[in-house]
């Protein structure tokens, strides 16, 4: 186990710079995610830890060395595919021990740690078997057990749920969960999917286009935003979002660029008729008030209604935990939970209160 | 079409391919059990259209009553047998390995050397196999002179395992495309270095297209005949050029030429039974995901 330190990483390919400059502390045990939208340089980067890419400026460090210049195999890490990388032609038991082969593990440590690891894993039935005769789902412990076989000091992971189904990727997201916290080894976890990093991270890297947005808490992130990209990225379904601006005084209030009115607990100091952006989460939104809606759609789920519509020319998405009977073309009255009112400045995108 | 009719015209069509297939083997085998009289009138059907004789395999030495004797065109045949087996799989094993290296090379890594990438560079190899080697005749005649490699097995190797090389390559870039790159990553990640992860994951996956491309050059190898007989003379020469070396001044000596002719093909006849599936196997893999 060991700490991970990124200072200022750079990356480009010929004149391309593709990961500017991205400092990320990373302490013992930590289970950190790295996520962003597609060709935000996240994989980039799981990849330049990994040494499968070379760092072109700045440096990265594992426990208390350097590895900027240092082969994948000197590492000692340990990586899950997103296409988990089976060795086709080696059992599930050859797959586990290969890396303990090379490292001239006695054969009989070797079946022990296999055995152990398929047992935490549920592998014990598969261990003869050829990756083609399992499942995706097994496939995807395999490739975990691999991985924890070596002991190594950081696991990174490469989307490693992308290829499984709805409700396995679900259950494997608990299992790698349980896994950590059983092994607490240092874990890199790279996903494009921001339910999964909330889910099981202990601390979440928003990249954006090869730049670090935040680092922060799951609830850190989704509770203060630092800036548009992040509100609008955390959570699910995402922030509603109107362009207008703050108008102070003795009952300060927010007027869209369609003239509507949103409420403001506060101004900040000296905001009045700042362009801004006003971001509240559609599960922030209660019924009754004198915000109104003009209802588009309705979606039921049994559990809560979500309802769509429109706050002047703006769309607008609430989520209820009551029932709501309403119909498309109704007004609905809500009010915004004045304490969850995100105020973002127009022309930076930056959290202003 | 009642599905027993099908099947019969089915088979009936397969039978009939199958005759006309089989055909020249047939021909061949039979004709070294003829006399020049059986060659010219055509005839075919052993026992029925002539009787058989011992010529062709005496005049290699293998006939029953020869066999167990000294016999000098015996001693010609195998060394000829040798040659050829030697030259073709020396050959085809050269151009495995130097292809392989160079198709996980083309496949895996960037090259760029002036305006030329990758891709270029693969046609460049590939388009080797347009030149007619008459074109080439000239050259490698001044070159082995100049190095004494002509008339020696050693020349004969290199020069087959370059005509072959661009096939190999071709081949064996084909089988490694359709590899997954994470496959190698895993393995260095798990502790192998970039020779390491080639040697121990990714030939081992490539196994049929390694096949599938040796029997593939071991067969153009066996069957070439222009090289051979312009390169080689007394010590080095092969099969093909003992074939055709049997039209003499008394006429063509049909039953030894069958005979050297069967033995030829022998070993692509077998090759060709056990080792199809490879063939197959190995040229089909990236065609299907």
């Amino acid at each position: 186990m060991a700490s991970v330190d990124i200072v200022n990483a750079r990356k480009s390919y010929g004149d391309q710079e593709v990961i500017h400059g991205v400092s990320i502390g990373i302490s013992d045990g930590e289970f950190v995610a790295l996520v962003g939208p597609s060709g935000c340089g996240k994989s980039t980067l799981l990849r330049m830890i990994a040494g499968l890419e070379e760092i072109t400026g700045g440096d990265i460090r594992i426990g208390d060395m350097i590895v900027n210049g240092l082969p994948p195999k000197d590492r000692d890490i340990a990586m899950v595919f997103q296409n988990y990388a089976l060795y086709p032609h080696k059992t599930v038991a050859q797959n586990m021990g290969f890396a303990l082969k090379l490292r001239k593990v006695s054969k009989s440590e070797i079946d022990a740690r296999v055995q152990k690891a398929a047992e935490i894993l549920g592998l014990i039935p598969y261990l003869n078997r050829y990756p083609r005769q399992l499942s995706g789902g097994q496939r995807q412990r395999v490739a975990m057990g691999r991985a924890i076989v070596r002991d190594p000091k950081v696991f990174l992971f490469d989307e490693p749920l992308s290829n499984l189904d709805a409700k396995l990727r679900v259950q494997m997201r608990a299992e790698i969960k349980e896994l950590h916290q059983r092994l607490k080894t240092t874990t890199v976890y790279v996903t494009h999917d921001q339910v999964e990093a909330m889910t099981m991270a202990d601390k979440i890297v928003v990249l954006h286009d090869g730049i670090v947005e935040q680092i922060g808490s799951p609830l850190e992130l989704y509770d203060r935003p630092a800036n548009l990209f992040v509100a609008g990225f955390i959570g699910s379904p995402s922030m509603n979002m109107f362009n207008g601006k703050i108008r102070a005084g003795a009952k300060p209030f927010f007027e869209t660029a369609s003239g509507a009115r949103l409420p403001l607990a506060k101004a900040p100091e000296s905001s009045d008729g700042r362009d801004a952006v006003y971001g509240i989460r559609p599960e922030h939104l209660s019924l009754g008030g004198d915000l109104n809606i003009k209802v588009t759609v309705i979606e039921p789920t049994g559990a809560e209604t979500q309802v769509l519509g429109k706050v002047g020319e703006d769309k607008i998405n609430g989520v209820f935990r009551e029932r709501v009977t309403t119909k498309p073309g109704d007004l609905l009255a809500v009010s915004p939970d004045l304490s969850l009112v995100h105020l973002f400045d127009l022309k930076t995108g930056n959290r202003i209160g | 079409m009642p599905h027993a009719l099908k099947r019969s015209l089915i088979y009936g069509a397969l039978i009939i391919w199958t005759v006309i297939a089989l055909f020249p083997i047939f021909w061949t085998f039979s004709t070294t059990f003829k006399v020049a009289k059986d060659v010219q009138l055509g005839h075919i059907i052993p026992w029925v259209d002539f009787k058989p004789a011992w010529l062709g395999l005496r005049a290699i030495g293998l006939s029953p009553d020869t066999i167990f004797t000294e016999s000098t065109p015996r001693a010609e045949f195998v060394k000829r047998f040798w040659n050829s087996i030697q030259a073709s799989f020396g050959a085809s094993f050269l151009a495995l390995i130097v292809g392989s290296m160079a198709a996980y090379g083309l496949s895996r890594f960037q090259y760029r050397w002036k305006i030329w990438k990758n891709n270029d560079i693969s046609f460049f190899f590939l388009s080797q196999l347009i030149l007619p080697p008459v074109v080439l005749a000239m050259p490698f005649l001044v070159l082995y002179k100049e190095l004494a490699l002509l008339d020696s097995m050693l020349g004969l190797i290199l020069i087959y395992a370059l005509s072959v090389l661009p096939i190999v390559i071709w081949i064996m870039k084909d089988q490694f495309d359709t590899i997954p790159q994470e496959l190698e990553q895993a393995a260095m990640v798990d502790g192998c270095s970039v020779w390491g992860a080639f040697l121990l994951i990714i030939l081992p996956i490539a196994l049929p297209g390694m096949v599938a491309a040796f029997i593939l050059s071991v067969i153009l190898c066996w069957n070439e005949y222009f090289f051979a007989a312009l390169l080689t003379s007394t010590n080095a020469k092969t099969l093909p050029v003992m074939v055709a070396s049997q039209t003499g001044s008394q006429g063509i000596s049909w039953w030894s030429m069958a005979a050297l002719s069967s033995a030829a093909i022998l070993p692509l006849i077998i090759i060709g039974v056990f080792l199809e599936r490879y063939i197959v196997k190995g040229l089909t893999t990236g065609s299907v995901k």
